[in-house]
């Protein structure tokens, strides 16, 4: 799944955008397109030394302003939950387009080593990844926002 | 595979797909996760990444998941020997530790080159900056 496909993906979903300055916006994604431009609602902004906080209704954030967009772990599982089953249904009626020579496609999102995340990392949301078939780690609570 | 993919910039990031990475940006942040996805301008998809904070032979991880980052921001990427990982001699500390350590050692540093800098500049060099500053 590309980069953007997740965050096409991601749309109506809670985030968290940091721009190259520092600033960072916690809100849910509206809208966003290919050059990464993206509108944001229910905002929180946090200034770059993370001392003062705004809340805004709406916001615009121009693509190349962008450093880094943090977003829930259950976006990304469901979004290729999502791909993989549009993926079958299109092959099921003959229009696939047979992949493309692009990443080894890899099965049910099989995990080459480094599965289960960095040693120690610990992701406070369960127990985490790891074995075959295991479950995800659960949602765990994310987002700093005002609370921090 | 090596025989498939010629050895392109963006052919060579295919083979670290479903690796563990780190990602270093311009400012000055290495990121440590599962490498998902990338495009053609480098934006990167990491997985159940944590942001390494390192002073001197100590460090800490903080989570952070699931992170697009946008391909302008990074500086490198590598693959993480997953054994070689393991023989570094670093040490894990809380990450409260290690941030209280960071603070202390850049406000020390601020204060010890304000002076020195000062003089450079007067003498037309070029005071260098803090890590990030580079790029």
């Amino acid at each position: 799944m590309l980069p953007l496909a997740l965050l096409t993906a991601a749309q109506g979903k809670p985030m968290l955008v940091e721009l190259k300055n520092g600033v960072t916006f916690n809100g849910h994604l509206v809208e966003c397109d290919n050059f990464m431009n993206v509108t944001l609602r229910e905002v929180y902004q946090t200034s770059a030394d993370g001392e003062k906080f705004w809340k805004m209704k709406e916001m615009f954030v121009k693509g190349n302003m962008i450093k880094y967009f943090r977003i829930a772990d259950s976006i990304l599982d469901t979004a290729m939950e999502e791909q993989e089953r549009a993926r079958q249904s299109g092959r099921s009626r003959g229009g696939g387009r047979g992949g493309r020579g692009g990443p080894p496609s890899r099965g049910a999102r099989g995990g080459g080593p480094g599965r289960g995340g960095p040693p120690g990392g610990g992701r406070g949301g369960g127990p985490g990844r790891g074995g075959p078939g295991g479950g995800r780690g659960g949602p765990g609570g994310r987002g700093r926002g005002a609370a921090r | 595979m090596d025989a498939l993919i010629p050895f392109t910039t963006s052919g060579s990031l295919v083979d670290l797909v479903d690796k563990k990475v780190l990602v270093v940006l311009r400012d000055g942040r290495k990121l440590i996760g599962v490498f998902r996805s990338y495009d053609q301008f480098a934006n990167f998809l990491l997985e159940s990444t944590v942001e390494r904070l390192h002073h001197q032979l100590d460090y800490a991880d903080k989570d952070i998941g699931v992170l697009l980052i946008r391909g302008e921001n990074v500086v490198a990427l590598g693959e993480i020997d997953l054994i070689a990982e393991d023989q570094v001699p670093l040490r894990p500390v809380p990450s409260q530790e290690i941030e209280l350590k960071i603070a202390q050692e850049n406000e020390r540093r601020d204060r010890d080159h304000a002076v020195r800098d000062r003089v450079l500049e007067a003498h037309g060099f070029v005071v260098d900056g803090r890590e990030g500053d580079a790029y």
